[in-house]
């Protein structure tokens, strides 16, 4: 009878949920699965509960009230696994978006190799430039409207609540108050918004059709495999099953179900399959190429990749249970009269749910090799491949093919790639390889044609991350993460006895040599002498130009066959002023500094550079280019590569215009403003 | 007695918003005068007087008969301004559409809960600006990056919502109906009212002979919305429904100095944190509150910002009010050539004219459109204001003629940003070859970036026009000597009315 007064932390905290929504509770052959239990590592919790990655505060500011916070430490909710669900407690609504927020917050550190740290809030005083933000806030009960929202500004969800004329009138009570805030996808998909800040904010400016669309279909497609990894809820889809098991339409069914309809999030997997009205048979919808060319509106867009990604996960669950095909029709594929065998259940949900975990880590972990700005969905699929191939390297069930074939079906090709094949899509390696030794110039071993001062250069900057990826694999506090590696980026100039050179200031010495133009070169940002007549400003204390570092993290991953992959990644920013001249040329401003003309915008470049520690190299750069860099090879002179700003201009100017929602265009000023809410007038129909 | 032939179109042009004048001609005997609207965005009754007094001498002050298309301002503003021009305004008809029916119960219940909807638009429109007046709205921006464009954009919005709240509601507080449709109603001398349904044909009226009214809306409403719900796999039908406003109006309306009533509550009071002595005997503080109202931490509040689902019920209102526009095709007998007057006819009421069984055998609502030779834009060029496959594609005649109300020097905060739609603007120049009348091109662009004006394509269309075309065309456009007008202490020139005659003959 040791430690009585002092026991074992717990490892979890079980919190009782519904798996989608409370409408399905009310029908009787959904009730039974629509209540689970989410396991979340223990924590410790104040009233709210207010944990250390999110705090959820339920002020309802419409009546200018707060409801009773749930306190999950008290011992009879402890024991219970929580409150039991229920629409009509606000304690359950506040325990339910923890569970649900917390479970998605895990599922991205689990696939990520790092943990979730938040969008940082921007300052209005360029000294301070940023703040920490320690916890997501989330806000029940805030609105009176059928929406829910992240507010980048924020950092804060808000959910609303509506009352609903139910057209289905044997689901729900007419009149009856519909809570955004208990609805397993949109509590998820809120939260992916809010992570997917945290990694890269610029996706939240709209430079080209996909950039929306992308936010919003990455945020569903968590949701939706969120879902799925729960087999409880497979299982009872799959028992339905009668007659062809090859017929897998249950699953896309189920993915639209479960799907909420409340504003634009259901119309997310539109693209799945449909009701046909003849046979009332629920079909997958054929992909059609030209979808992706024409649908410019955010949320019918995404649907595309959503239902690509989809299509990806049903051919590997095909593959999955396969052989459990065999053994249970003897061969034939057709089932003998009656109920599914149990254990047969049992499996085929397990593989389903495996499935659906292995894609959502694979589109979760893409994130790291996606370019920081302008993304499109074609950037994503080379993202996904390579991520993949980094980590797994036997591809036995074939899962990549799934992705390029769900992908080159509905026309989704990346730019400047001649074939759609697995090795074509993966991201060129630069095979840049430092020597451990320091001291001479054969510090770098590369086929690729750079020069001693770049060499030597890249090989300090190398030692430098080597030391981040050291210092920081050790910290687990969240906001120690973060102010270890702002030192980093930024330095300490402050303590001249420790002053330590920051990477911002050591990119900026490295490529101010000359001869380093393979740099410039290779990351399609403008490094060279004359960056100024290209819209670009110069750094306020030297004759260089501006650029941000942002997004420099440590990722440690461990594949299925148990090795490790260990990468230090960050990202560089630079940004141009351009506007089209009447005579169609494109002309140049200086951000911050000329008056911005009329049909002036701003265009990012950047680039994600990836290094790999264990073999000690520089091995991605993956650009979205400010130059124009197969000119200046051929030419020997830069230029803005004007094949984005036009497309980016075409966009923002004429074909995202007219695709604005109706209330964006009465309300939001332009594509570019948005009220600093994009993701509430998103949602806003 | 000989038939109607020809019809003179006066569009006037005291800026956005329809007021019309039309001229029934059996040969060259003028033998009947009908006004459609009387509305304009703004504008003082000093301005607006010339225009009312054109009104009053172009039908020697007697109206054979008056339609009110709905009941937004900028469709009966005039009515109100200039009531003492129009005092001696003889009418002898007035029609409206069937909603605004004093006295029927199913309407007047109807009314009463949109009237509820109306103050809630007008009081969070107030709400808005009382924000942005008293500093709250930028105190809680203040710090962040962006903070002033964060500002702007939130004022951006106040104006926008004013001004659909203002189409509503004139003067300070909201007291029912418009003054404009109130004097309509109660002030003007007016002989019979008619309150028109869907699918009637009026015929046979007085020094009329040849002309037929078809009412293609608006629609009965209570099965419109029967008829919306219950379409497989959706369980709410978000948004489209003023109902799912419900419980931001009544938040909105709710009395802020009384006790909270348990109607407004979403849940059972005892889970309401009570900061009142009365009912608690200490007055216990949850972390929650103290985290919320933390020093610092004022940008992380969220006050107001539910107040911007009001634009919600803005769009919502909006579109339901131009849905209730009286829509009128007029055809000729002898040639069966139709105008087409929709007043702001959204797309929910161009479907349902398609569901209209006319009392005439072979008669379709397709037949009508494809024989209209001039189209009155709905909704003054907005996105939504003209269907396509079931309005504007069906109108295949040669001789297509359209006006839209459109002024840019005086139209409503928001609206620039939604008119003109550019593809309706692309298929009517394709369909009338440039025979598009607008109240004023100026300032008015075809592009986003601004680079090529309206004007410029209209021209360009015209060219589609043959050598005879044009000729008619500019025989049958009229545009007056420009009047002076005065406008915020300013005077300037301009004409008041262009004029369109419609040929009715084969």
């Amino acid at each position: 009878m040791k430690n009585i007064n002092n026991p074992r932390k717990p490892a979890f905290r079980k919190l009782r949920a519904y798996a989608f929504d409370p409408s399905l509770s009310l029908k009787i052959d959904t009730v039974e699965v629509n209540e689970m239990e989410y396991t979340l590592p223990w924590e410790k919790l104040e009233k709210g509960p207010i944990g250390s990655y999110i705090e959820v505060i339920d002020y309802d500011p419409t009546l200018d009230r707060y409801y009773e916070p749930v306190d999950l430490d008290e011992p009879y909710i402890l024991v219970e696994n929580g409150i039991r669900p229920s629409e009509s407690n606000p304690k359950f609504h506040q325990q339910m978006v923890y569970a649900v927020a917390m479970t998605t917050i895990k599922n991205f550190e689990k696939a990520l190799g790092r943990k979730v740290i938040w969008s940082t809030r921007l300052l209005s005083d360029p000294q301070k430039y940023e703040e920490y933000v320690h916890k997501l806030r989330i806000y029940p009960h805030a609105l009176r409207a059928s929406n829910a929202y992240y507010s980048p500004h924020k950092k804060a969800i808000l959910f609303g609540y509506f009352q609903s004329r139910a057209n289905a009138a044997d689901i729900h009570m007419p009149d009856a108050i519909v809570f955004t805030c208990l609805s397993h996808d949109i509590i998820a998909h809120e939260v992916t918004h809010a992570i997917l800040d945290g990694i890269f904010r610029h996706y939240n400016e709209p430079t080209n059709p996909d950039v929306l669309a992308f936010h919003e279909a990455f945020a569903d497609i968590v949701a939706l495999f969120q879902h799925f990894t729960f087999p409880e809820v497979l299982k009872h889809q799959i028992a339905k099953t009668r007659g062809n098991l090859e017929n897998q339409n249950l699953l896309g069914q189920l993915a639209q179900e479960f799907g909420s309809a409340i504003g634009g999030y259901g119309s997310l997997r539109d693209a799945i399959g449909k009701v046909n009205p003849v046979t009332k048979q629920w079909e997958a919808t054929k992909p059609n190429p030209e979808d992706y060319q024409k649908t410019m509106e955010p949320h019918h867009r995404g649907s595309i990749l959503v239902a690509a990604i989809f299509e990806a996960f049903l051919t590997i669950y095909k593959k999955r249970v396969a052989d459990l095909l065999r053994i249970a029709t003897g061969g034939t594929g057709i089932l003998p009269e009656g109920e599914l065998h149990p254990d047969l259940v049992n499996r085929m949900a397990k593989e389903a749910s495996k499935a659906a975990k292995h894609v959502m880590n694979m589109c979760i972990r893409a994130l790291d090799y996606c370019p920081p700005v302008d993304i499109t969905f074609g950037d994503y699929l080379r993202a996904i491949i390579t991520a993949d191939m980094d980590l797994i390297k036997n591809d036995d069930h074939e899962y990549r093919l799934a992705f390029i074939d769900a992908f080159r079906k509905r026309g989704i090709y990346p730019t400047g790639i001649k074939t759609l094949s697995i090795d074509s899509l993966k991201q060129k390696e630069l095979d840049i390889k430092f020597n451990d030794r320091e001291g001479s110039n054969d510090l770098v071993k590369s086929n690729i044609d750079i020069n001693e001062n770049t060499k030597n250069y890249l090989s300090i900057l190398n030692g430098y991350l080597q030391e981040y990826g050291e210092e920081i694999k050790y910290i687990t506090d969240r906001e120690e993460i973060y102010r270890t590696t702002t030192k980093f980026i930024r330095g300490n100039y402050d303590n001249p006895t420790q002053l330590i050179e920051g990477l911002h200031q050591r990119w900026a010495i490295t490529i101010e040599e000359p001869g380093t133009e393979a740099l410039s070169e290779m990351t399609g940002l403008a490094f060279h002498p004359g960056f100024e007549n290209l819209g670009i400003k110069t750094d306020d204390n030297f004759y260089f130009p501006q650029f941000s570092i942002q997004n420099l993290r440590l990722i440690s991953r461990v594949g299925p066959d148990g090795n490790l992959l260990n990468q230090v990644v960050f990202s560089i920013f630079q940004k141009s002023g351009v506007y089209i001249q009447e005579n169609g040329q494109v002309g140049h401003f200086v951000p911050d500094i000329d008056v911005q003309p009329n049909n002036g915008f701003i265009i990012y470049g950047g680039c994600t550079l990836l290094f790999d520690l264990d073999e000690n190299s520089l091995k991605y750069i993956i650009s979205k280019p400010i130059l124009d860099v197969e000119k200046y090879t051929l030419e020997g002179h830069y230029i803005i590569d004007e094949e984005r700003v036009r497309a980016q201009y075409r966009y923002q100017f004429d074909e995202g215009m007219e695709q604005r929602s109706l209330y964006n265009k009465y309300f939001g000023i332009g594509l570019n403003n948005n009220f600093s809410e994009p993701f509430a007038m998103l949602h806003n129909h | 007695m000989s038939k109607i032939n020809r019809c003179k179109v006066r569009m006037y042009r005291a800026g956005t918003g329809d007021c019309f004048l039309l001229k029934f001609y059996a040969g060259r005997a003028r033998k009947f005068t009908m006004m459609i609207d009387g509305g304009v965005w703004q504008g003082s009754e000093e301005y607006l007087r010339p225009f009312a007094e054109n009104i009053m001498e172009a039908c020697d002050g007697k109206l054979d008969l008056l339609v009110i298309t709905h009941e937004h301002r900028d469709h009966v503003l005039m009515f109100d301004r200039c009531k003492s021009t129009f005092k001696d305004l003889e009418i002898n008809q007035l029609w409206f559409g069937w909603t605004e029916e004093d006295g029927d119960k199913d309407v007047e219940e109807w009314k009463e809960k949109f009237g509820d909807k109306k103050k809630a638009l007008h009081l969070a429109a107030m709400a808005v600006s009382d924000r942005l007046a008293d500093g709250s709205m930028q105190m809680s921006l203040a710090g962040n990056y962006m903070e002033n464009a964060m500002y702007d954009a939130r004022f951006q919005f106040s104006e926008v919502l004013n001004g659909f709240s203002d189409l509503h509601v004139s003067g300070g507080v909201y007291k029912g109906a418009l003054k404009g449709m109130e004097v309509i109603k109660n002030q003007l001398n007016v002989k019979s009212i008619r309150y028109c349904k869907q699918g009637e044909i009026i015929r046979n009226l007085n020094n009329l002979e040849g002309i037929h009214f078809y009412v293609l809306g608006p629609p009965n409403v209570y099965e419109q919305v029967k008829k919306e719900h219950g379409k497989a796999g959706e369980s709410y039908d978000h948004n489209k429904d003023i109902e799912d406003n419900e419980l931001f109006s009544l938040a909105i309306l709710r009395n802020k100095n009384g006790p909270l009533e348990d109607h407004l509550l979403p849940f059972d009071r005892e889970f309401l944190v009570e900061n009142d002595k009365l009912q608690k005997e200490t007055l216990e503080v949850p972390n929650t509150e103290n985290v919320y109202n933390a020093v610092g931490q004022e940008w992380r509040k969220i006050d107001y910002n539910w107040l911007f689902s009001a634009g919600n019920l803005a769009l919502r209102m909006n579109s339901l009010t131009n849905n209730l526009s009286l829509a009128l095709a007029i055809e000729f007998e002898e040639s069966g050539k139709v105008m087409l007057f929709p007043g702001d006819a959204e797309f929910g009421s161009w479907e349902s004219w398609h569901k209209i069984k006319w009392p005439v055998p072979d008669l379709t609502t397709e037949k009508l459109l494809n024989r209209t030779v001039f189209y009155k834009v709905a909704h003054h060029l907005s996105h939504n204001g003209t269907a396509a496959s079931l309005g504007l594609e069906m109108m295949t005649h040669e001789d297509l003629v359209a006006m839209a109300t459109l002024d840019f020097s005086n139209i409503s905060n928001g609206w620039k940003s939604t008119m003109p739609n550019r593809q309706i603007i692309k298929e009517l120049l394709k369909r009338t070859k440039g025979r598009l009348i607008l109240v004023s091109e100026d300032e008015i662009f075809y592009d986003f970036n601004q680079q090529e004006t309206l004007e410029s394509q209209i021209k360009k269309a015209q060219q589609r026009m043959n050598d005879k075309e044009k000729l008619e065309f500019e025989k049958d456009l009229d545009k007056p000597k420009p009047t002076k007008l005065t406008r915020g202490g300013q005077t300037f020139e301009k004409e008041l009315y262009f004029e369109y005659s419609v040929d009715g003959r084969k």
